[in-house]
């Protein structure tokens, strides 16, 4: 993640995604036009529309012209869209990374969601820090668990994460539809929902932004400079290797689903403080949006690849082009076929810059050997004309 | 040098797609899901009345069809924060959730866009007004409609989809309190079920095989129809009136196993649902009441031909 030096791209490994980013946006903002948005002010302390007068004289609604993609809401909402999937691709990177899959991941959130709104309904809007506490520790627990569960089946029964975690998508949605009966659950203590969708600077929820960089930096951290982290990447890189070395490769396992748990019961968390609302349908299909988040973040499905940064930002691009669809005014069905080319692209992207990589290397040993060959001749040569 | 250049181009180019604003009016529109033929009704309705007020009222309506493909509240919340940024003039949205986006409804009402809601209400929300059908009404419809082809007697079973949901309790509400006008109608009682086609058939069958005597089906949702051969029973032995009125219901009507559908206004849940925006963005008028009723049309035998034609023009051509 750091930058040694100067900034450069090609050495940054993520430089790709935030290039990708960047035309996306200059794209958005040159050709998504603009909008003309409502002036508010406050007058007698409630917000209340401003007026503006013409030359005519007459008082009118006033408003101001922004870009369509180049402003602080719209890019904040593109944020705090991101934030949900963003936090689960961590979690489902660090499995990747290992050569694994969690398709239960949207499950696991819904039930996560279904479990902390039954605590945080039942103490109602008027309820504290003390019930938000609980609750959030439910939400997340859940999640928690749920990961965990599915960690310890793969490993004790030894069967491919694939059909482990189809299996748990079913039970927790099942376990979820149960629990609510597929009702709603609403009605949460305010202090909850008012932390969570607080606007900053006129309008800007920020919460749901901050919360995905900092598990971003936690899994960062944990990725790259903790030895657990490396362990992640030696079993993704060859399991068999990994296990002669030493490494227990099913504890690892159980923490890295754990992870992907805990991610999807922090994003549940995020879900019910925002929209204020649990039901058994939260996060159906997520699954493929987080997985396509972290596959376009540049992990690698056979495992070995991937980083915590990289899953932000295949998120992030996922949902520019999401909501550029809606600023270029292109019907929304075709959303579903872009993200699909965008996932198919940045696989094979990825599997060029590898051939490409392996080139490199190959060339670069093939100097190498030819400099050491030269250097051993020269000398011999060098005899031979003294003689 | 050149990156000043680009730059300087760049934030020029900004600032001229920021001063190229148009005048269109766009109404945004969020149905629950695009997989259901109820909600390509609607778009097709409120597309048709687009266009006719541009060309009647010199209008220039733009309609923004943001519906997820699959029911899921948090996009639609999403949905209605996008076409806000966006500059929508107007929102008309059918909630999966109430609960979920009541938030986003009433941000768009604070930044001065009017909302309506259209099918499935959010009635703590700040919205201006729900054109939908009253559920209690309908009930009683539904049993009405069931005691004349019954020549007001025999027994009838209700068949009630998710026990939980506040406006299917209120149609089984209006179905028991007008089976109270006819002393020999008998309510055998209200039969409920995950509402999908195939547990709706599975229930159907298993409660006549139980309930032989069962002579009429009020079905305040119309679910077991939505697949073939869901009723097992001879045609016209079991009188059958159910709720909506959906393209693959029709076949059921044709061949006598029901004898009324009742059709909510799907059309004009675009239709009316526009209306209500324009009249409030330009006209700044607000319905008389925030509850705009929309009417049950019998379908049967005799009108199912000429309704079918609607369908043929409300679906996207294939």
């Amino acid at each position: 993640m750091a930058l040694p030096g100067k900034l450069s791209f090609s050495k940054f490994p993520e430089g790709g995604l935030i290039l990708a980013i960047i035309v996306l946006g200059l794209v958005l903002a040159i050709f998504g036009g603009s909008v003309q948005r409502p002036k508010f002010e406050i007058r007698d302390g409630q917000r209340q529309r401003a007026i503006e007068v013409t030359q005519e004289g007459l008082k009118i609604p006033a408003s101001t012209t922004v870009n369509k993609f180049f402003n602080a809401q719209t890019l904040i909402q593109i944020a705090k869209d991101t934030s949900f999937f963003a936090i689960m691709a961590i979690g489902m990177t660090i499995v990747i990374i290992t050569g694994g899959i969690d398709l239960s991941v949207g499950a696991v959130y819904a039930l996560s969601a279904v479990c902390g709104a039954l605590v945080l309904n039942h103490y109602g809007s008027s309820g504290g820090l003390g019930a938000v506490f609980i609750g959030v520790l439910v939400t997340v627990g859940v999640g928690t668990l749920c990961g965990f569960l599915n960690g310890a089946m793969i490993v004790a029964f030894n069967v491919h994460p694939f059909i482990i975690t189809l299996g748990t998508m079913a039970i927790y949605r099942g376990i979820a539809f149960v629990q609510t009966s597929g009702q709603s659950i609403g009605d949460f203590p305010e202090i909850f929902r008012d932390f969570v969708r607080h606007e900053y600077f006129g309008g800007l929820s920020l919460v749901p932004l901050m919360v995905m960089i900092i598990v971003m930096v936690i899994g960062g951290i944990f990725l790259s400079k903790m030895a657990i982290g490396r362990k992640v990447y030696a079993i993704g890189g060859n399991e068999i290797a990994s296990r002669f070395s030493g490494i227990r490769v099913g504890r690892v396992k159980i923490l890295v689903y754990t992870l992907s748990g805990l991610s999807a019961g922090i994003a549940a968390t995020l879900s019910l403080g925002y929209y204020g609302a649990g039901s058994s349908g939260d996060g159906s299909g997520y699954e493929l949006n987080v997985i396509a988040a972290a596959v376009v973040g540049g992990a690698s499905l056979i495992g070995g690849k991937g980083t915590a940064l990289g899953a932000l930002l295949g998120a992030v691009i996922l949902q520019v082009i999401s909501n550029g669809l809606v600023i270029l005014n292109i019907p929304q069905n075709y959303s579903q076929i872009v993200i699909g080319v965008v996932v198919i692209a940045a696989v094979l992207l990825d599997q060029l810059n590898a051939r490409l990589a392996e080139r490199r290397l190959l060339a670069k040993t093939g100097r190498i050997k030819k400099e050491v060959l030269e250097s051993s001749e020269a000398p011999a040569s060098a005899t031979q004309e003294t003689k | 040098m050149i990156r000043r250049f680009a730059v300087t181009g760049f934030l020029s180019l900004v600032a001229a797609a920021g001063f190229a604003a148009d005048k269109t009016l766009v109404f945004g529109v969020v149905a629950k899901s695009n997989n259901n033929p109820v909600f390509q009704a609607a778009k097709t309705g409120a597309e048709d009345e687009a266009k006719k007020l541009n060309t009647e009222k010199k209008a220039n309506i733009q309609i923004d069809w943001r519906t997820p493909n699959e029911e899921d509240p948090q996009k639609q919340a999403d949905a209605i924060e996008q076409l806000v940024n966006n500059g929508a003039a107007g929102i008309a949205v059918s909630c999966s959730d109430a609960n979920k986006l009541t938030d986003a409804i009433n941000k768009a009402v604070d930044n001065g866009i009017p909302v309506v809601c259209f099918d499935s209400d959010a009635p703590k929300s700040k919205r201006l007004a729900n054109f939908g059908t009253d559920d209690v009404d309908c009930g009683h419809k539904t049993m009405s409609e069931l005691a004349k082809v019954m020549n007001n007697k025999g027994v009838v079973a209700i068949l009630a989809g998710n026990q939980n949901a506040p406006n299917l309790q209120k149609r089984v509400q209006g179905v028991k309190e007008e089976a109270k006008k006819y002393p020999d109608i008998k309510i055998l009682d209200a039969y409920y079920h995950k509402e999908t086609p195939q547990d709706a058939a599975a229930k159907v069958e298993q409660v006549m095989q139980a309930h032989p005597e069962i002579t009429g089906w009020a079905m305040i949702g119309g679910w077991p129809l939505f697949t073939d051969n869901a009723l097992k029973f001879a045609p016209g032995t079991v009188k059958v009136v159910a709720v909506d009125a959906l393209p693959a219901q029709l076949g059921y009507l044709r061949d006598g196993h029901v004898q009324v559908l009742l059709a909510q206004q799907v059309y004009e849940w675009g239709t009316t649902s526009v209306d209500l925006l324009y009249n409030k963005v330009v006209e700044n008028k607000s319905p008389p009441s925030s509850f705009v009723k929309g009417e049950l049309i019998p379908i049967t035998k005799a009108n199912v031909e000429e309704f079918a034609k609607n369908w043929e023009k409300w679906l996207p051509k294939k």
